[in-house]
């Protein structure tokens, strides 16, 4: 008795399917020209503060390497190193000089540290005296005013305000 | 004679373009730019001016007696503009206005300013303790560029010799009062 072959489908064994992948090109398209226009071209990074909301403003100036300040409404940093405590838009009074309410006590000896330290003091940011501050936009001058005259005494003359883009 | 043979096209066969290529390229970009974007604009506030402005404040720091142009923020009364020209004081008050401060109106009057005063670069900038920050930028912000395009301002180019035009009004503004007591 003869086995009748049982009947099996024709397969293509080694057959592939079309994906069709024209939309997925097209929308990482749209990605690709989104991320290219918020391409970061500044060398300098500036990390955003927590706490901080920086005031608007219509310049466009790329920041350049400095010493980054970062005054928000409750601490002074150098970097990310926290020199002084703020409270009530303003510093304590054991911070600040008796005899001198304007000259911040810990920012000027990190200050000086940094001017005479043997790996900083070389570099042309420190001795032009460049410092980038970050504020917090509801802050009062008087706070800032603290800031600016104990870093002018510190050796550090060239303020540059930090400031977003947008109105 | 022998009719040449004709080659027969098909006008409407379709191809598929193999897009797989471009997707890999794509796959690979995407993350590296994600992780090189600024999401938020950071820039600061300076002077890094034309060439041709930074002459003409050097030339105004060798004048002998320079007109000076200085601004006063006051959280009361707000704001002053004091231009001293040849010793002699004259003073524009910009007054609040629904108790804020009037931008509008400085700006007009700054422009004014530097019509009259086309040579002078610099302003000092004293404001009150009180005043908050953010003010402190949008005022910087009024008194550095003039906001119409159209508004030009003659400077003299010594390379060139004769004036060029620019729309920097008051674009090195110095924190007057910092060393005050």
């Amino acid at each position: 008795m003869s086995r009748r072959r049982r009947y099996e489908p024709k397969t293509k064994k080694n057959s592939t399917f079309g994906l069709n992948i024209t939309s997925m090109t097209d929308m990482f398209t749209i990605m690709l020209v989104f991320l290219l226009q918020s391409y970061s071209t500044s060398d300098v990074q500036i990390i955003p503060e927590n706490n901080l909301r920086l005031p608007t403003s219509a310049s466009m100036t790329n920041a350049t390497e400095s010493i980054k300040l970062s005054l928000s409404g409750d601490a002074l940093k150098i970097d990310q190193t926290k020199i002084a405590d703020v409270k009530n838009a303003d510093f304590l009074p054991q911070d600040l000089e008796d005899k001198d309410s304007n000259f911040i006590k810990p920012l000027f000896q990190e200050l000086d540290k940094i001017a005479k330290s043997e790996t900083e003091k070389d570099k042309a940011h420190v001795k032009e005296g460049r410092i980038l501050l970050q504020a917090d936009k509801d802050l009062p001058y008087a706070t800032l005013r603290k800031v600016m005259y104990t870093a002018s005494m510190a050796g550090f003359p060239q303020l540059k305000l930090v400031t977003m883009v947008g109105e | 004679m022998r009719r040449a043979r004709k080659i027969k096209i098909d006008h409407n066969s379709e191809f598929e373009l193999d897009l797989a290529p471009l997707l890999a390229v794509m796959v690979k970009l995407v993350p590296v730019l994600l992780v090189s974007s600024a999401f938020i604009q950071v820039m600061v506030i300076e002077s890094e001016l034309p060439q041709v402005v930074s002459e003409a404040i050097q030339r105004q720091d060798e004048q002998k007696t320079p007109t000076n142009v200085a601004m006063e923020v006051d959280a009361k009364d707000g704001i002053r503009i004091i231009i001293t020209e040849k010793g002699q004081q004259k003073v524009e008050t910009v007054p609040l206005k629904d108790g804020a401060y009037d931008l509008r109106t400085l700006h007009m009057k700054l422009v004014e300013v530097k019509k009259a005063h086309p040579e002078v670069f610099k302003m000092e900038l004293s404001p009150d303790g009180k005043v908050p920050y953010d003010t402190i930028v949008k005022i910087m912000d009024e008194a550095r560029q003039a906001r119409d395009s159209n508004t030009k301002f003659p400077v003299f180019d010594t390379k060139q010799g004769k004036n060029v035009e620019t729309n920097y009004m008051f674009p090195e503004i110095i924190f007057a009062n910092t060393m005050e007591g």
